[in-house]
C-alpha cells in the first residue's frame, strides 16, 4: 500500500467517525443491529408484514428522494414497482436465473421511467402529480388486459429466488433480503445527496434560475432522480415478486402509490431517516386498522375505507402539524 | 478602443413579449478585463438584455457572440460551462445549505464527476469533491466570507449574501461575470463593500457587465456604459461622456446635473 493511499485510509476512517457525524452516524449503526434482530423475534404472519414494510420503505427512499429534493411529486409510484416485479416475474417464468430477473427489475423500471420522464417532467406541481396518476391507471388496464401478462388473473407459480444455490424459501430469507435491499438503497441515496450532484439537487430545489445559471443541468438531474427513484420502487417490486410468488395488477393499486407519498410526508421529505421511519409507522397503524376493519360484524368496504381516511387525516395533520415531517422536525429541535 | 476582439458581442438583440418589443436592436460589446455597465430607467430593457444574455430568455432576433462563438441557442447550464457567471438581484441563495455549500454549487461550472461515481466512491470523485472544496474556500476568501464559510446561508444579512451570489459565481473560474444591480436594497456601508469587491475583481483583470440602477455605484466602477430607454440604445461612452448627454439627460437623469 502506498503512503498516499495508507493517508487516504486514515482520512476515509477517521470521516466516518468524525466528530460532529458521531451521534447521527451511531444512531444509524445501533438502528441497523436493533432492526436486524426483529425479524427473529416475530411470528410468521409479522414476518410478512415485516418484509411488505421493507419494501414500501424502499420505494419510500426513492420517492422522498424525488420529493424532497427535485421537488417533483409522483402519484403513480407504484407503477415502477409493477414494472419491477412483472420484469422479475415474466423473465423467472421464462426460464431466466432468478438473480437476473430480480436484477433486470430496477434497470427496466429506471429505463421505463426515464422514457416517460422526457416528456411529463416538463409538467409542475400538480399537473407532473396528475400526469404520473394517468400513468399508473393506463399501466393497470394495459396490464389487465394484457395475455402476456396473464391479464387480470397476473402471474403465478414464480419460482423461489436463490442466490449462489441458496434457495430463499422461508420467510425469515425475505426478510433479511429486504433488509440488505433497504440498506442498500439508502447507502445509495445518502452517498447521492452527498455528492456534487446531490448538491446541484439541493440548490435546484430552492432557486432553479440561479442553479441553472451555475452550471447545473436541471433536466438532466430531475430526469435522474427519478430514474433512481423508480429503480428503488422496480427493486423492491421484484423482490415482492418472488416473496409472493404471483402477481396481479391488483397488487399495485394507486391506492399504494398514495401510501408511499403518505409514508414520505409523514416521516419527512428528503430525509432517508424519514423515508424509513414514515414507512414503518404507517404500515404498524394499517396494519392495526385491517385488523380492526376485519372485525365480525364490520361491512365488507370497511377496510378500504378505513385506510383512504387514515391516510387524509394523517397527512392534513403532518402538514398542519409537523409540515417538515418527524424526522426533519426532531433533528431541528435537538 | 484597441483591435482586442471582444469577449462578449450582442448584435442587434431584440425581443418582443406579444406585440410590446421590451428591447430593439440592441449591440454591446464587452472587451477582456472590461467592466461594462448597462444604465436606465424602470422598464429600459436592463433585466430582458440580462436575460438574454444568460440565457434565460431567447431573444426575437439578433445574435450573443462569446469568444469568437454564438451562444444565443444554448441552455443556460451550458453557457456557464463555456466561463459566464452570474450573480442574480432577485434570486435568493439557497436555501437549507450552508455557505460554504452554496458556493461549491457554482463549481458545476467546472466539474463533471457524476452520480455513479458519487455512489461508488471512487477515487476520482474524492479527488474532486475535495478540489471543488478548495475552489470554493478560494472563492470565499475573494469574496470576504471566510469567517461564514459553515452558517446556513438563508441566515446572512442582505450584503452578505450578494457578495455569497458573487462568490458562488466566482467558484466556477467565470472569464465573464454578470452581475444584476448587485447595490440594490443595499445600505451604505454594505454597497461600498460590495464596490469594493467588485473593484477587486476589476483589477485582477475580469471581465464585468453590469446592470445597475445606482449612477453612483457605476461611476465608482464601470469603464464604460451602455443607456437603455424604451428598449433602445440612447447613449454609450464613458461615464463623464454618458452623464452629458443630452438624451440621458431627459431619459434617465430626470434634469441638468
Amino acid at each position: 500500500m502506498t503512503e498516499r493511499s495508507e493517508r487516504h485510509d486514515r482520512v476515509f476512517w477517521s470521516s466516518l467517525f468524525s466528530s460532529r457525524q458521531d451521534g447521527i452516524r451511531w444512531w444509524w449503526i445501533a438502528g441497523a443491529l436493533i432492526v436486524s434482530a426483529v425479524p427473529l423475534l416475530l411470528a410468521p404472519g409479522q414476518l410478512t408484514t415485516f418484509v411488505l414494510l421493507g419494501l414500501s420503505a424502499m420505494a419510500v427512499v426513492g420517492l422522498s428522494l424525488l420529493m424532497g429534493y427535485a421537488g417533483q411529486v409522483s402519484l403513480g409510484q407504484a407503477s415502477f414497482t409493477a414494472i419491477g416485479a412483472y420484469t422479475s416475474g415474466l423473465l423467472a417464468l421464462h426460464h431466466t436465473p432468478p438473480l437476473l430477473a430480480l436484477l433486470a427489475a430496477p434497470i427496466v423500471a429506471a429505463l421505463a421511467a426515464a422514457g416517460v420522464g422526457v416528456p411529463i417532467l416538463r409538467l409542475r406541481g400538480h399537473q407532473l402529480a396528475f400526469a404520473t396518476l394517468a400513468l399508473q391507471l393506463i399501466l393497470l388496464s394495459v396490464l389487465g388486459d394484457a395475455d402476456w401478462a396473464g391479464g387480470a388473473v397476473g402471474l403465478q407459480g414464480l419460482p423461489y429466488l436463490s442466490i449462489g444455490g441458496f434457495e430463499l424459501d422461508a420467510d425469515l430469507d425475505y426478510a433479511y433480503l429486504v433488509l440488505a435491499g433497504v440498506l442498500l438503497v439508502s447507502l445509495i441515496a445518502h452517498r447521492l445527496v452527498r455528492s456534487r450532484v446531490g448538491r446541484g439537487l439541493r440548490a435546484l430545489a430552492t432557486g432553479e434560475t440561479a442553479a441553472e445559471a451555475s452550471g447545473v443541468p436541471v433536466g438532466a438531474y430531475r430526469l435522474l432522480v427519478f430514474a433512481v427513484s423508480a429503480a428503488f420502487a422496480g427493486l423492491a417490486g421484484g423482490i415482492y415478486s418472488f416473496f409472493l410468488g404471483y402477481l396481479a395488477p391488483g397488487s399495485f393499486p394507486v391506492l399504494l402509490s398514495i401510501e408511499y407519498v403518505v409514508m414520505a410526508v409523514v416521516g419527512g421529505l428528503g430525509s432517508i431517516g424519514g423515508a424509513l421511519l414514515g414507512a414503518a409507522l404507517i404500515t404498524v397503524v394499517v396494519q392495526l386498522l385491517t385488523t380492526l376493519a376485519t372485525q365480525p360484524g364490520m361491512p365488507s368496504y370497511a377496510p378500504s375505507v378505513l385506510s383512504y381516511a387514515v391516510y387524509a387525516l394523517l397527512l392534513i395533520a403532518v402538514v398542519l402539524f409537523v409540515p417538515k415531517g418527524i424526522v426533519p422536525t426532531l433533528r431541528r429541535s435537538s | 478602443m484597441t483591435a482586442v476582439p471582444a469577449l462578449l458581442t450582442v448584435t442587434g438583440a431584440t425581443r418582443r413579449f406579444g406585440g410590446v418589443h421590451a428591447l430593439r436592436d440592441v449591440d454591446l460589446d464587452v472587451a477582456p478585463g472590461e467592466t461594462h455597465a448597462v444604465i436606465g430607467p424602470n422598464g429600459a430593457g436592463k433585466s430582458t438584455l440580462f436575460k438574454l444574455i444568460g440565457g434565460q430568455l431567447v431573444a426575437t432576433a439578433g445574435t450573443i457572440g462569446y469568444d469568437g462563438q454564438r451562444i444565443d441557442r444554448l441552455a443556460p447550464h451550458r453557457r456557464a460551462r463555456r466561463g459566464i457567471a452570474i450573480a442574480f438581484q432577485d434570486s435568493p441563495v439557497f436555501g437549507g445549505m450552508t455557505v460554504t455549500e452554496n458556493v461549491m454549487v457554482g463549481a458545476h461550472a467546472v466539474t463533471r464527476a457524476g452520480p455513479v461515481a458519487a455512489v461508488l466512491g471512487l477515487p476520482r470523485h474524492r479527488r474532486e469533491e475535495a478540489e471543488i472544496r478548495e475552489l470554493a474556500a478560494r472563492a470565499l476568501d475573494r469574496a470576504g466570507l471566510t469567517a461564514w464559510a459553515d452558517r446556513p446561508a438563508d441566515a446572512l444579512p442582505l450584503g452578505q449574501q450578494r457578495a455569497l451570489q458573487v462568490a458562488r459565481a466566482l467558484c466556477g473560474g467565470p472569464r465573464l461575470l454578470l452581475l444584476d444591480e448587485p447595490a440594490s436594497g443595499l445600505r451604505g456601508p454594505e454597497r461600498s463593500a460590495l464596490a469594493g469587491l467588485i473593484e477587486q475583481l476589476r483589477g485582477e483583470g475580469l471581465s464585468i457587465l453590469l446592470v445597475e440602477h445606482d449612477v453612483a455605484f457605476v461611476a465608482r466602477l464601470a469603464d464604460r456604459v451602455t443607456v437603455l430607454d424604451l428598449g433602445r440604445v440612447i447613449a454609450r461612452g464613458t461615464f463623464a461622456e454618458i452623464r452629458t448627454d443630452p438624451a440621458v439627460i431627459t431619459a434617465y437623469l430626470g434634469g441638468p446635473p
